[in-house]
């Protein structure tokens, strides 16, 4: 039913990655193909996991701060990524992983400020104030960055603002296997705080009274979900809408128990950010779009077609 | 004001159109210029006005003697007090969307403004024309126009070599036919792979060039030719053959990070450099 | 006594004044005791120091047998359950789902609910009368509705001790009495103990076997409903002239009119 469908659908997915591209390939030469082997594979991999980093983390998001716009980057981590990628490369750092390591220790700077901000009502991280502080620092690392940006020569950091929008050229085998190793741990605190989210949803008080050590479940989810961002924004930029939008579509069909939410989200990610990179890579070849323009132009009319059928079906 | 606000309309001695379509009218040659674009400054110096600008932006860096100039800010957005407190009779401004609002301040200051455009070789040779008229330099600025001209009228030089020229890595940006690299390289016989692409710059798929296989990568800076870049040391790009094989060439950016008039020696420059590598 | 406080002070962080001050509850199956007092007075407070949400100052909680600081969350949700005044409804979902969230203290970290789980899902939702309302949406519900779903998820989680808190705050007189009946029901039947958070003196008095009156959070009586609720102790509580006459043989407070101190222009 619909596991299979959505497990069928993921591996379509995987294989239309990899059997397409700008290049075109032979059916039969694929496997010794070396553009095949070290730049599809991975690429479509990659897609798979920062895809499905950011549909966990948006799925454990809006559960964490009870709102259901929340998107994994509203928290203030793309601005830090923003300011760290920035940063690397007004400061002339060099190497080839000074960027994405940068972004990186931005994202969990600004993760750990909006922690630090989130604490001041209390031990139990008031979602409203998470949600305020995540908001505040996002814009003032990226005023900062603005501000070295338009300081600096204008065009390498023009092309640092292209990197930050999102892309998965960075794709390697070496980045898919920093993935796999990096994305278990928070994947798995997730996993485990499924119950307890789904009785987060009814308020902080019901949810303690129904067994939820909200205070505990709280921290673990902020971090886990934010570890799981920060790694997606180092390794492809900021690709929005997909933490925003596949939970939904997750829960119109699979309803709001994450139990089914959390791996439906992840796969669901994945589809989308690997379908939506063949096509940003396919239709104007050889020249790409940036995949965020992609995940929003298929996201919004899946999300409004099962919306309206959702609608339609209530009682 | 010193300048032509205050004298009665009187037929310029100097009329051109600059590259925004505007007409621009001097009564006398420009003795004070302030120029808000490196390429201008390059060239206005190369047509011998450099002892006439008073001002430049933070960018303009070539020739050294231009270093001398006292800096009236950025180019793009510029700052126009600093700019009118320089009393100048010409200011010399970049084609962009973002002065927009600055070339009709001017107008309003009443200080005359050309704007220019020098994205390829006939474009730096009109501009030659254009400088050298306004600021008394005919001769010169005819002249380096003539031999521009005469550069870009050549047939392309025997393909030596096959070229990618990547500005960004992630994600990669590589120069495309529309820009003044495609043209020195076709005379310096680097066939830009990218050439089908009518753009000056841009964003192509890693797999694009890995397929398209250039002989060599070339990117603009100024670090020598042992210098790896870093995006050469990144996984994905070793499945671009040339990287593997570390055919990367380096072309400095004095020469090459603008159109400039000295065209030719980049030409040779480049073509030096094909042949050093191979 | 499956829950016991004894002079219990508890005192919210950041306030100058002790929210509940040498307050002593004592509730034992089958018993039915309701909490009164006016706004402010501590009623809420009461629920979360019995509870463990809020650690007390001084005195001790004591629940079935352990002090609440020391029960594990999920054992306690199996031993005690709360409907609170108000719960979010973040994101929809069906009347049979919430309740089974009621489930959750008794489920198994990973696994799937079992059968037994719908089963207890289904006699809840029965004794609640609300079986016929298990797939609706819960944001179609009325008021009275949807308390009867809170109040089955309450009784999924198969508790020893019932704590409501103001469950009746919306209802009109119909759903009133049929919650306080049910809630009746259940003490009498199943041996529930039940502690009944409300500020409706009158149907308090009626159906409860003891009642705590709070007074700016210290106890201003506690016994049965006849021996507390005298006229000079309501007036002085709730700040109205009242007259007390009897029903069922249950002492029911009728608030008197009294003009109110205009200024007079």
């Amino acid at each position: 039913m619909k596991n299979a469908g959505l497990v069928a659908l993921s591996l379509i997915a995987l294989a239309l990655a990899v059997i397409l591209g700008p290049t075109s390939v032979p059916l039969r030469d694929l496997i010794h193909s070396p553009i095949v082997r070290d730049l599809r594979v991975p690429r479509a991999l990659l897609g798979l996991l920062v895809g499905g980093a950011l549909g966990v983390s948006g799925a454990g998001l809006q559960a964490l701060v009870r709102n259901p716009l929340a998107d994994p980057f509203l928290m203030g981590l793309s601005g830090g990524a923003g300011l760290g990628a920035v940063g690397a490369i007004a400061l002339h750092l060099s190497g080839p992983w000074a960027l994405p390591l940068a972004a990186f220790l931005g994202a969990l700077a600004a993760m750990a400020l909006v922690y630090r901000l989130g604490l001041v009502a209390g031990a139990t991280l008031d979602p409203r104030i998470l949600l305020l502080a995540g908001v505040v620092v996002g814009s003032f690392a990226a005023a900062i960055s603005t501000a070295i940006v338009s300081l600096s020569e204008a065009e390498q950091l023009r092309n640092a603002m292209l990197w930050l929008w999102g892309g998965l050229s960075g794709a390697s085998w070496t980045t898919v296997l920093v993935m796999l190793i990096y994305l278990p741990v928070p994947l798995v605190i997730l996993v485990a705080s499924a119950r307890p989210l789904d009785l987060m949803a009814l308020g902080d008080e019901p949810a303690a009274y129904l067994g939820a050590d909200v205070a505990r479940v709280r921290r673990r989810v902020y971090l886990a979900a934010s570890l799981l961002t920060a790694a997606a924004v180092a390794v492809s930029g900021v690709i929005g809408f997909v933490g925003l939008i596949v939970p939904h579509i997750g829960r119109l069909i699979w309803g709001h128990r994450h139990r089914a939410l959390i791996p439906v989200s992840f796969l669901g990610g994945g589809i989308l950010l690997m379908l939506s990179d063949t096509l940003a890579r396919t239709m104007v070849a050889p020249r790409e779009l940036p995949v965020g323009i992609v995940t929003a132009l298929i996201g919004v009319p899946a999300f409004a077609v099962l919306l309206r059928r959702w609608v339609g079906a209530r009682a | 004001m010193a300048c032509a606000g205050s004298r009665k309309p009187s037929t310029p001695k100097f009329s051109v159109v600059d590259d925004a379509g505007r007409t621009v009218g001097l009564s006398g040659s420009a003795l004070r210029v302030v120029s808000l674009a490196p390429s201008s400054t390059e060239l206005l110096f190369a047509v011998g006005a450099g002892p006439q600008v008073v001002g430049r932006t933070t960018w303009c860096r070539y020739p050294a003697a231009a270093l001398a100039v006292p800096v009236v800010g950025d180019g793009l957005d510029p700052n126009l007090e600093a700019v009118a407190a320089t009393h100048p009779d010409l200011v010399v401004l970049y084609r962009s969307p973002s002065n927009g609002t600055a070339i009709t301040q001017l107008d309003q200051l009443g200080i005359k403004s050309v704007v220019l455009r020098q994205d390829l070789l006939v474009d730096v040779a009109r501009d030659a024309r254009l400088l050298g008229t306004l600021t008394g330099h005919q001769v010169a600025g005819d002249s380096i126009a003539r031999l521009l001209d005469s550069l870009s009228a050549l047939p392309a030089a025997a393909a030596r070599a096959r070229v990618a020229i990547v500005v960004w890595d992630n994600p990669p940006i590589v120069i495309g036919g529309g820009s003044f690299l495609d043209e020195l390289g076709r005379l310096a016989g680097a066939q830009n792979v990218f050439h089908d692409l009518p753009q000056a710059s841009a964003t192509v798929s890693l797999e694009s060039i890995a397929s398209r296989n250039p002989d060599f990568i070339a990117v603009v800076d100024d670090s020598s030719a042992s210098n790896t870049p870093s995006f050469a040391r990144r996984p994905e790009w070793r499945a671009v053959p040339a990287v593997r094989a570390g055919h990367i060439i380096h072309l400095p950016g004095t020469l090459f990070g603008r159109p400039s008039p000295r065209a030719a020696e980049a030409v040779a420059a480049y073509a030096r450099l094909l042949n050093g590598t191979k | 006594m499956i829950l016991a406080l004894e002079h219990v002070h508890a005192r919210y962080p950041g306030t100058e004044r002790d929210a509940l001050a040498g307050v002593s509850l004592g509730v034992s199956p089958g018993e039915l005791v309701a909490v009164l007092g006016p706004n402010g007075s501590g009623k809420t407070t009461l629920v979360r120091v019995a509870l463990g949400t809020l650690a007390p100052s001084a005195g001790s909680v004591v629940v079935s047998g352990r002090r609440a600081g020391e029960w594990d969350r999920r054992a306690l949700a199996r031993v005690a359950a709360v409907v609170t005044q108000r719960e979010e409804m973040t994101f929809p979902q069906r009347a049979r789902e919430s309740v089974m969230l009621g489930r959750y203290p008794h489920l198994p970290p990973f696994a799937a609910p079992r059968s037994a789980d719908h089963q207890a899902v289904r006699d809840a939702l029965e004794a609640c009368d609300a079986l016929g309302l298990a797939d609706r949406w819960l944001e179609t519900l009325s008021g009275g509705e949807q308390q009867r779903v809170r109040l089955a998820r309450a009784l999924a989680q198969e508790p020893q001790l019932l704590v409501l808190d103001e469950p009746t705050a919306s209802l009109d007189v119909k759903h009133e009495m049929e919650l306080f009946e049910r809630v009746r029901a259940l003490v009498d039947r199943r041996k529930l103990a039940a502690v009944v958070i409300t500020h409706h003196v009158n149907l308090a008095a009626r159906f409860a076997d003891r009642v705590l009156l709070l007074s700016r959070g210290a106890s201003a009586g506690s016994g049965s409903a006849r021996e507390v609720l005298t006229r000079e102790t309501v007036e002085r509580v709730f700040e109205w002239p009242i007259a007390i006459q009897a029903f069922d043989d249950r002492p029911q407070m009728i608030p008197l009119r009294r003009e109110l101190p205009t200024d007079r222009s």
